[in-house]
Formats: C-alpha cells, sequence, structure tokens
C-alpha cells in the first residue's frame, strides 16, 4: 500500500519536474537604488480678489436636419474577364513619325581676334578714397627753458681753527748730522735750562717748533717724534731749537727751547 | 735769507653725495700756516646726468681746487695730491709742480738725501737713515728741470716732516667738517 502510494509521489514529482525543467530563468538586475532628492517649492502666497460671480452661458443645441438613409449591402457578383497579351501589346504600342530635316537660313558669324599684348592694370586704387580733414588749430610752438648746467661758483671758507685742532707731527732733527761745535752749544742750555746734570739726562730729540701757542706736546717714542696741539698764536711765531729729554733716575720728561747763534 | 718752503696739500672727498676739498698750507716742520675748505656740493640729477663720468674730474678740478687756489694769498712751492688722484690723470692747474708723495717698501738708498729715477715721472729719495725711500710721482705738466727743483724743496722739508702725513690730517679735517655741518 505504502509502496505504491510512494511510487505515485515520485512520478508526479518526476512529471514535475520535467514540466518545469525547460524553462528559462531570465535574472533581471535590480536597478541601483538612486537617491533622489526633490526640493520642495517654498510656500507663496498669492493674493486674490474676492470670489468671481457665477456667469451663466447658453449652448445652442441645433437639431439633425438631413437625415440619411441607409441602404443594404447589395451581394457580390463575380465576372470573369479575359485579355489577350498580344492585343495589349498592340494597345499600348505607339508609333512615332519623325518630320524630315528641312534647308534653313545661315548667317556668317565673324570670330573676334585675340589681343596681341595683355593688358596690364595699373595700381589698384583704394575702393574709397578717405577724406581727409585738416586740422583747424595749428599746435602752438613748445617754450624752451635754459637750465644752466654749471655748477657754479663755490664758496671756500677758512677752517684754520679746524685743522689746528689736530695734532701736529714734528720729526726730530739728526742729532748725529749737527756739526760738534752746534751740538755743545746746545748741550749746554739744555743743562742750564733744566738744571740738570747732563750725566743724568738721556736726550730723546731735537725739534724745530713754534716759539709761542704750543698748547700741548706728547713724545711718540715709536716714531721719534712729537705731537703738538697748537694754538692760532703759534702759526705766525718764529721757529726754535726744542730738545726734549728724559732724566735718567725717574724717567721724567725735561725740555728747553735753545738758542741758535 | 730765501724765502721759507710753502707745502699745499690738496684733498678732495666724496661724503655721501656731496663733493667737498680742502687745501693746506704748511711750513717745512708740517704746522700749518693756512686752511682752506669749500662748502659741500651736491650736483643735481640733473648735472649728474649731463656730466656723466666727468663730474667728479671737473668738480675737483675746475671747481673746487680752482676755488681754493684762488683764495691762498701767496703761492705754494709744490702742489702735492694724492696718488690716486694723479693717477687718474690730474689735469688742474699748472702753475706749481703738481705731485704726490707715498711711502714705499723699497730697500734703502746708499745715503740720505739721495734720489733715484724710477721713470720719466717718478723718483725715490730717501730722506731719513735707514727708513724706505719716499716715492714722489709728477703730474705730466712738471718737465724734468721742474722735478729736480721740486726733489731739492723736497728733501729739505722731509729733512723736518712726514711729507706724507699732512693728507691725513686734512682728510681728517674735512670729515670733522662735515659731521659738523650736518
Amino acid at each position: 500500500m505504502f509502496g505504491r502510494m510512494k511510487d505515485a509521489v515520485a512520478d508526479a514529482a518526476e512529471t514535475l519536474r520535467r514540466a518545469f525543467a525547460g524553462l528559462n530563468v531570465v535574472e533581471v538586475k535590480p536597478e541601483p537604488f538612486r537617491f533622489q532628492s526633490h526640493g520642495s517649492a517654498s510656500l507663496a502666497v498669492e493674493g486674490r480678489a474676492g470670489l468671481n460671480p457665477p456667469v451663466a452661458r447658453l449652448h445652442e443645441m441645433c437639431l439633425l436636419s438631413q437625415a440619411v438613409e441607409g441602404r443594404a449591402l447589395e451581394p457580390f457578383h463575380a465576372e470573369l474577364h479575359a485579355e489577350s497579351g498580344w492585343a495589349r501589346w498592340g494597345a499600348e504600342a505607339e508609333v512615332v513619325r519623325m518630320t524630315p530635316l528641312e534647308g534653313g537660313s545661315a548667317t556668317r558669324m565673324a570670330v573676334p581676334p585675340l589681343p596681341r599684348k595683355a593688358q596690364t592694370l595699373s595700381k589698384l586704387e583704394p575702393p574709397v578714397r578717405p577724406p581727409t580733414r585738416r586740422w583747424a588749430d595749428s599746435l602752438g610752438q613748445p617754450g624752451t627753458r635754459h637750465l644752466d648746467p654749471g655748477l657754479g661758483s663755490v664758496k671756500a671758507e677758512s677752517g684754520l681753527s679746524a685743522m689746528l685742532s689736530l695734532a701736529v707731527p714734528i720729526r726730530s732733527e739728526d742729532i748725529q748730522r749737527l756739526p760738534k761745535g752746534l751740538w755743545m752749544r746746545y748741550s749746554l742750555q739744555l743743562v742750564r735750562g733744566t738744571g740738570e746734570n747732563v750725566r743724568n739726562l738721556e736726550v730723546l730729540g731735537l725739534f724745530r717748533i713754534p716759539r709761542k701757542g704750543v698748547a700741548d706736546l706728547r713724545h711718540d717714542p715709536g716714531q721719534g717724534r712729537i705731537l703738538l696741539r697748537l694754538e692760532r698764536l703759534a702759526v705766525h711765531a718764529a721757529r726754535a731749537p726744542f730738545i726734549l729729554a728724559r732724566r735718567k733716575d725717574d724717567g721724567s720728561l725735561v725740555s728747553c727751547y735753545v738758542e741758535d747763534p | 735769507m730765501a724765502d721759507p718752503i710753502k707745502l699745499a696739500y690738496f684733498m678732495a672727498v666724496k661724503e655721501g653725495a656731496s663733493y667737498l676739498g680742502g687745501l693746506l698750507v704748511t711750513d717745512t716742520s708740517g704746522i700749518p700756516l693756512d686752511f682752506r675748505y669749500t662748502e659741500p656740493i651736491t650736483p643735481t640729477r640733473l648735472q649728474s646726468i649731463l656730466y656723466g663720468k666727468s663730474l667728479e674730474p671737473h668738480l675737483k678740478e675746475e671747481v673746487i681746487q680752482k676755488t681754493l687756489l684762488k683764495e691762498l694769498k701767496t703761492p705754494p712751492d709744490l702742489f702735492i695730491l694724492s696718488a690716486t688722484e694723479l693717477a687718474g690723470g690730474w689735469s688742474g692747474d699748472a702753475k706749481y709742480p703738481v705731485l704726490a708723495v707715498q711711502k714705499s717698501q723699497e730697500s734703502p738708498l746708499a745715503k740720505v738725501g739721495e734720489a733715484f729715477r724710477a721713470g720719466p715721472r717718478e723718483l725715490l729719495i730717501q730722506l731719513s737713515e735707514g727708513a724706505a725711500p719716499l716715492r714722489v710721482m709728477f703730474a705730466a705738466s712738471v718737465d724734468a728741470v721742474a722735478q729736480e727743483q721740486a726733489v731739492v724743496k723736497l728733501l729739505e722739508a722731509g729733512y723736518h716732516m712726514d711729507l706724507a702725513e699732512p693728507l691725513e690730517r686734512v682728510t681728517a679735517a674735512l670729515q670733522s667738517l662735515v659731521v659738523k655741518e650736518s
């Protein structure tokens, strides 16, 4: 009992499988989801006048005046027509008759000679000549200006005071080149003037400097010279020999003017 | 007694856009006898364009130098300027022997007072014992005879003073004047 049921169900299942085996499966691609945004129109207020009063419209109806009479359909009648091919060919053919040529009147035409020389064209004129206008107001004469490039005269000033503010270096004379008698004379005057023993003095130099107007005096042992700061009085003062010496015991400087013979 | 020798030292400097010059006259000890200087000259832009490269020589030689020499009461014996100015082709006043002096690095000459001619316009002179000789360069306008006469005066002055030093004093004085006026 159950075996027959099972076979029946299996047959039914096989039948269904065969029935649907030939079906084509169509794959439908789903459309991509698109997000669409719709903007909402902004609310607007529209002002309107009051309601219009109802208007009645009149419509006129036309009555049918001409009636069409319907007729019953007539039955088809078949007719047999016969047509001969030759008769049709003869009926459609057309005979064309040509008129013969007739003699006409002929006239002689003269051929114009070719030009012997090519024609040269002159310079093309402009299609439109621009109209010339004259400037009524002439430009005025430019004004000339004179600018003297000369550097002019320069004023000179006396700056002796500024110059005297700078130290004046005086070089020592070469004592070895002096006549021995003259140097003896100078040495004697040095001893008298300073009151020192000649053995205690070391002569630093003999300088020829202004007798007046010496404001300051400094010794420059490196270069064997003295540096003087002078006053205006010194410019025209007489120059006199001047001996600068150093005491050997304490190293202090002594000096004196000496007289020329 | 002969007149004492007067040495004129000329220097023109450019301070900013202005030019000014000074002339120092000294005796043979280097002591100032006179000093004149010009007020600063500032050329305009138009003058600078019109004169071009000749502006500076013209200012120094024609304007500044002549103005200063006119102011001198007695003419100098020697007109001394810097070696740079002379090398630039000095063509100023030829009334005085124009020369430049410069300390050299040459070995000393045999004796003091000796002169050695190094060129047609250049000499070396020995002023002190054992020191390097002094180089003396003359302007083209100074002939040989004038050069010999000038050397005698230089030797005499150089015995008492440093012949190149006063130019430094003129420069210092001009700079102090410019600072004072500004």
